[in-house]
């Protein structure tokens, strides 16, 4: 069953240009925030929805949500359809927004306490949750308004989870989170894997993808560009090959699956896609002294996904970049 | 409704109803009391030519009766801007002020419909300006029994004051309340909330002080809050009724734009 299906899911914001507008102001246009993103999300997986800021990734979980109604298109969340039934997803739902804020003036315990009561769910994880993310009852006496950006983003993932949610919609939550945070956060992720909830999970943090990711969806200015499982993604990357060489290097030159190859001096630098026997084999002849080949990184698959296209560009309403950048005059 | 947003909003804002209404009651209560240590003085400074006989219409005329007096009180500024602070204050920040600090967010992410956070703020917003003005109408019966002088108020009519009061701020309120539900931000809510309190309120004084601008009066709303001719037993229904029907309207365009409004990410 899945857990959440996207069909052809678009969203666009602002107005046709008007035919009059004032000297020196734009004439309108159209944000498209997202186009025809169809994706499934199967339940029971961890699931990476990846892009830079201005992707289209918050647009999409507040589609999912109902804060946003679809352009054209549709979705469905734990089978109930988004815009007819998004009250009763969100009873089913664990939601972390990414950036969150919180009535500071209330205790973390308090703000916890109203938070599941608005939920109308009892906070059943809330205790383990705490404890594996060392927030303690001294902590949660103190008003909201005293935390530490970390401390704030340890309560938005507990209130997001403190009620066990059958799928949990968590907008970049390791943000703020220090390193040793980061890894407690990623073992209850598997936890909640290992106990049949599915997690969605937007990021720009590549290595977390990488990590806790089953599957991964990659957005560019607001269009699906890859979806892929994390291994076949990386299986699929160029790898960085470095060796240093007696004599005559060898010739790459048509070798299937090498591209960059350059040579300064004694050194030889080059990418190998795919299949590594052709390369093996073209320099079997030679005499390396040394011979580095870096693993594929999802850095790489991300930088090659976000290569400049001058001709497709929009963006979309969240996130850090100029609004403005990816305005389609209409 | 929704009783644990209800549970929320209450906490969060009683302290500060408690003061709105202590504040209220305090000021109700000097009506009696100035009106009873002064009202002869100032009829003779009135009668002396030092103020335009206008100033006298203030209220709704018969400034020197012990109605007239508490009338003045319940539209001097002071009263005014006690009962705007959850009129206007509350009903700004409830939905446009929650959405620019991102927390109303984190509230619909939870299984309550837009239409249910709305008829919860808007009742609890109804129920603190009920509690402000009760504040008004017991001070002024503090003050007209510390001055002896309760058999000449008009005790039976007090309800009626209280409901005509809370209707005038409701409609305030629910114009309030409607600008926040359609803003994505504090200012342009508040700011449009306070021109159309301060337009109107400028009508309805222009109107009362100025005979030849009587004719803008009724397109104030502060127009319809009458205590003078409530006190004196001779109520208009159709003051209520107008409050009522803009409380009505704006409610019902509220009803129906927020749900369907998009909520795009806080900026």
């Amino acid at each position: 069953m899945t857990a959440i299906e996207t069909l052809g899911l678009t969203k666009r914001f602002g107005h046709r240009a008007r035919p009059i507008h004032p000297p020196g102001h734009p004439s309108g246009g159209v944000v498209h925030a997202l186009e025809d993103l169809t994706i499934t999300v199967r339940e029971g997986e961890i699931f990476g929805f990846l892009g830079p800021n201005g992707s289209g990734k918050s647009t999409t979980i507040r589609l999912l949500l109902g804060f946003l109604h679809p352009t054209a298109g549709g979705a469905s969340v734990l089978g109930l359809d988004t815009s007819r039934d998004s009250v009763a997803i969100r009873a089913r739902v664990g939601y972390l927004p990414g950036g969150i804020a919180f009535w500071d003036g209330l205790s973390g315990e308090r703000l916890l306490d109203e938070l599941a009561a608005l939920s109308g769910r009892p906070p059943v994880r809330r205790a383990e949750l705490l404890d594996r993310l060392e927030l303690s009852a001294a902590t949660l006496r103190r008003p909201v308004r005293d935390y530490s950006r970390g401390m704030r983003q340890k309560v938005g993932v507990i209130q997001a989870l403190q009620h066990d949610p059958e799928l949990a919609i968590l907008d970049e939550p390791t943000e703020g989170l220090d390193p040793l945070m980061q890894n407690a956060f990623y073992a209850i992720l598997d936890d909640l894997r290992r106990a049949g909830r599915t997690i969605f999970f937007s990021s720009h943090i590549l290595s977390e993808v990488e990590r806790v990711c089953d599957r991964v969806a990659i957005i560019r200015t607001g269009r699906l560009v890859a979806l892929e499982d994390i291994p076949t993604l990386l299986a699929r990357r160029k790898r960085n090959v470095e060796m240093q060489v007696d004599g005559t290097p060898p010739d790459l030159t048509g070798v299937a699956g090498v591209s960059d190859a350059r040579i300064d001096g004694d050194r030889l630098t080059c990418r190998v896609e795919g299949d590594v026997a052709p390369f093996l084999a073209a320099i079997a002849g030679a005499t390396i002294h040394d011979l580095t080949i870096e693993p594929a990184r999802l850095e790489e698959a991300f930088l090659e996904f976000y290569a400049p296209d001058p001709i497709d560009d929009a963006d979309d309403e969240d996130g850090d970049d100029d609004p403005t950048a990816g305005t389609v005059p209409a | 409704m929704n009783l644990a947003l209800f549970a929320h909003t209450w906490r969060a804002n009683r302290t500060r109803l408690l003061i709105v209404a202590v504040g209220l009651a305090i000021w109700g209560t000097f009506m009696p009391i100035i009106y009873d240590s002064f009202g002869s003085s100032l009829k003779d400074i009135f009668a002396s030519g030092a103020f335009p006989p206008q100033f006298t219409q203030f209220g709704g005329g018969d400034i020197f009766s012990l109605s007239g007096s508490v009338a003045i009180g319940f539209i001097h500024p002071i009263t005014v801007g006690l009962n705007l602070i959850f009129a206007v204050g509350f009903a700004t920040a409830a939905i446009a002020g929650e959405r620019q600090r991102g927390t109303l967010e984190v509230l619909l992410s939870r299984p309550i419909s837009r239409r249910a956070v709305y008829a919860t703020l808007a009742l609890s917003g109804a129920l603190f300006i009920g509690i402000a003005v009760l504040g008004s109408i017991v001070g002024t019966l503090i003050g007209a029994s510390l001055t002896g002088r309760t058999a000449e108020l008009g005790v039976g009519q007090l309800p009626l004051l209280w409901l005509n009061g809370s209707l005038l701020y409701w409609a305030i309120g629910s114009v309030a309340l409607f600008a926040s539900a359609a803003s994505d931000r504090l200012s342009p809510a508040l700011g449009a909330s306070l021109a159309f309190v301060l337009v109107s309120y400028f009508l309805d004084v222009l109107g009362t002080l100025w005979p030849d601008a009587a004719w803008v009066e009724p397109y104030s709303v502060f127009h319809y809050l009458d205590p003078k001719a409530i006190l004196a037993g001779l109520p208009d229904l159709s003051d209520l009724l107008v409050l009522g029907l803009v409380t009505v309207v704006a409610v019902a365009a509220a009803l129906v734009v927020f749900p369907r409004r998009d909520l795009a990410a806080p900026s």
